[in-house]
C-alpha cells in the first residue's frame, strides 16, 4: 500500500476513508494533513515522539 | 508526499475526471482576441480539441475540432456571413451546432435537422475570448475588475508551457520562492552575466507568510524583513483566485496570471496586465496581444528574469510533477491548503453542487483585493515588474513607462 495512504486510512473523526491526505514535515515528525469528505472534518496526525511535559505544579 | 492515486486526481483534467469535471464549471479563456478571425484555428482545453472562428456577421463560434460527417478537422473549413463550411463536402453549421445546410444531400431532405455539431458557448470580454464546457445552465461569465476597467490599458502575454496546470498553480501559494528563485538565483545570474547586483524588492526575506481561503480562492498575506503587520503586504495580501488565477501588482499596475489547462501536461499562460495610474490611462485603441518566448537563440530555456525563472522551476518539475517523491515541510502551507481546497471543491461537483466562485446572478464588476505598495512601495514593484516580468516583451512597454512616469531605477544601469 501507498505509504501515506497507509499512513491514515480513515479519518480520526468518523472512520471513512479521507478524501485527501498529504503528508509534510515538521523537523523529524511526520504530519498528516487529512480531509474527509464524509464528515468534512479536517485534521492534521502527527507520527513522532511523544513529549509530555506537565504544567509546573 | 501526496499518493500516486491522488496526484492522479488532482491534476486530470479530462472529461469524466473529478478534476476535469470541477474545472468544467468555470469560464476559461480560449483564445485572445486576435485568435477569433474568419480564418478558423484548432484550439485545445481541457483536453478537447476544438475549432474557433468568428463568421461574417461577426458571431464568434467555438466547435468540437471534428465534423460530425466524416471527421474530418472544422479547422479545414470556410467562415460564411452565418456559421462555418466544413472544408470536406461542405456542411455549414452555426455557433449553436446546429446543422444549417448539407450541400450533397436531396434539397427536402430533413437529414441536417437530426446532425449537430458539438458546440460550446462563448464569450469576449477585456480582450480575451472565454468559453464554457460544461454543463448547462452555464453560470456567469465572472466580470472581474480587470476585465471590465474602462479607464486603462491592457495587453496580454501568452505562451505554451509543457506542464500541467497544477504546478503553476502551487507557485501561486509558495511565497518564500521570491526571495529564493528571483531574489537569490535570479541575482546570481545576474552577476554571472556581470549586469549588476542583487535586484531589489525580490531579494527581501520573509518573516512570516499566510494563507487563508476567502470567496474568491486563497488569500495570500506576507511580512517581509522590516515590515510589519501593519503593511499592505499583511493587511490587504492579493489572491489565488480559484480555480485558476493569481491576482499581482501594486497600485496602477494590476495582473492576472491565468493558467489554462491545454489538457494533462500542457497549460496555455496569460499574463493579463492593465496600466491604470491615478486618475486614470487614455483610451486605448486595441489590445496589443504578443507572444512570451521560453527559449533563447541557443535553445536555452530563457531564465533571465521573472517569469522566465518562474517558468523554468514549473517545466523542470515534469510534465506532471511526481507529488509521490516531495518532502513538503513547513513552508509548503500554502501549496497543501490549495490541494485540499481542489480536493473539497471536485466533492462538491460530485455531490451536484456549484464549486467556489461560481457566480449565478448577473453582476456589474467582481472586485478582488491586492495591495497597493506591494513588498512596502507600489514604485519600486512597479518598476521592477515593467522591466522584469513578461511586460519585458510587451510592444507598449516604452509607452507603459511614460504613462506612469516612473523614475528609471538605479539598478538598471
Amino acid at each position: 500500500m501507498d505509504p501515506v495512504v497507509a499512513t491514515v486510512r480513515f479519518c480520526p473523526a468518523c472512520g471513512a476513508e479521507p478524501r485527501f491526505v498529504q503528508e509534510y514535515w515538521v523537523a523529524a515528525d511526520r504530519h498528516v494533513v487529512c480531509w474527509c469528505a464524509a464528515c468534512d472534518g479536517t485534521c492534521t496526525v502527527v507520527l513522532g515522539a511523544i513529549v509530555g511535559t506537565e504544567p509546573q505544579h | 508526499m501526496l499518493s500516486a492515486e491522488k496526484n492522479e486526481r488532482l491534476t486530470r483534467v479530462g472529461p469524466g475526471t473529478p478534476m476535469g469535471e470541477l474545472l468544467r464549471r468555470y469560464w476559461w479563456p480560449v483564445a485572445t482576441h486576435d485568435m477569433a478571425t474568419r480564418v478558423p484555428v484548432k484550439r485545445r482545453l481541457l483536453g478537447e480539441d476544438l475549432v474557433l472562428y468568428r463568421d461574417g456577421s461577426g458571431t464568434v463560434g467555438l466547435l468540437a475540432e471534428q465534423c460530425p460527417h466524416r471527421r474530418a478537422a472544422l479547422w479545414l473549413g470556410c467562415t460564411e456571413e452565418h456559421g462555418l463550411r466544413c472544408g470536406y463536402h461542405g456542411w455549414r453549421f452555426d455557433a449553436d451546432g446546429a446543422c444549417l445546410e448539407q450541400p450533397g444531400e436531396p434539397a427536402d431532405s430533413t437529414f441536417k435537422d437530426r446532425i449537430r455539431a458539438t458546440a460550446y458557448p462563448v464569450r469576449e470580454l477585456g480582450g480575451l475570448v472565454f468559453a464554457y464546457l460544461g454543463p448547462t445552465p452555464a453560470p456567469q461569465l465572472p466580470r472581474y475588475d480587470l476585465f471590465v476597467w474602462d479607464d486603462a490599458w491592457r495587453d496580454i502575454g501568452h505562451a505554451e508551457l509543457p506542464c500541467n496546470f497544477v504546478q503553476i498553480m502551487e507557485n501561486s501559494v509558495d511565497p518564500y520562492h521570491v526571495e529564493w528563485l528571483h531574489g537569490r538565483y535570479g541575482s546570481f545570474l545576474r552577476e554571472l552575466d556581470g549586469r549588476g547586483g542583487p535586484l531589489p524588492v525580490v531579494t527581501k526575506k520573509h518573516v512570516k507568510v499566510a494563507f487563508e481561503v476567502f470567496e474568491h480562492g486563497i488569500l495570500k498575506r506576507r511580512v517581509l524583513e522590516g515590515h510589519t503587520e501593519e503593511d499592505e503586504d499583511w493587511k490587504v495580501g492579493h489572491p489565488l483566485v480559484f480555480p485558476h488565477m493569481l491576482r499581482v501588482g501594486a497600485a496602477g499596475l494590476a495582473t492576472f496570471q491565468i493558467r489554462v489547462p491545454i489538457d494533462d501536461e500542457n497549460t496555455w499562460h496569460v499574463w493579463y496586465q492593465t496600466y491604470r495610474p491615478d486618475g486614470g490611462a487614455p483610451p486605448q485603441a486595441a489590445v496589443p496581444v504578443y507572444e512570451v518566448p521560453l527559449r533563447d537563440e541557443k535553445g536555452e530555456w530563457l531564465r533571465d528574469y521573472v517569469d522566465g525563472q518562474d517558468i523554468v522551476a514549473w517545466i523542470t518539475q515534469g510534465r506532471i510533477s511526481d507529488r509521490s517523491k516531495e518532502h513538503l515541510g513547513r513552508s509548503d502551507l500554502g501549496v497543501i491548503l490549495l490541494r485540499k481546497l481542489y480536493a473539497e471543491q471536485m466533492e462538491r461537483v460530485a455531490r451536484g453542487e456549484d464549486p467556489l466562485c461560481t457566480y449565478r446572478a448577473p453582476h456589474d464588476v467582481i472586485d478582488l483585493p491586492m495591495e497597493r505598495d506591494k513588498f512596502g512601495s507600489a514604485v519600486a514593484f512597479r518598476q521592477l515588474w515593467t522591466r522584469e516580468s513578461s511586460i519585458r516583451y510587451s510592444p507598449i512597454r516604452d509607452d507603459i513607462f511614460e504613462l506612469f512616469g516612473d523614475p528609471v531605477p538605479a539598478w538598471t544601469q
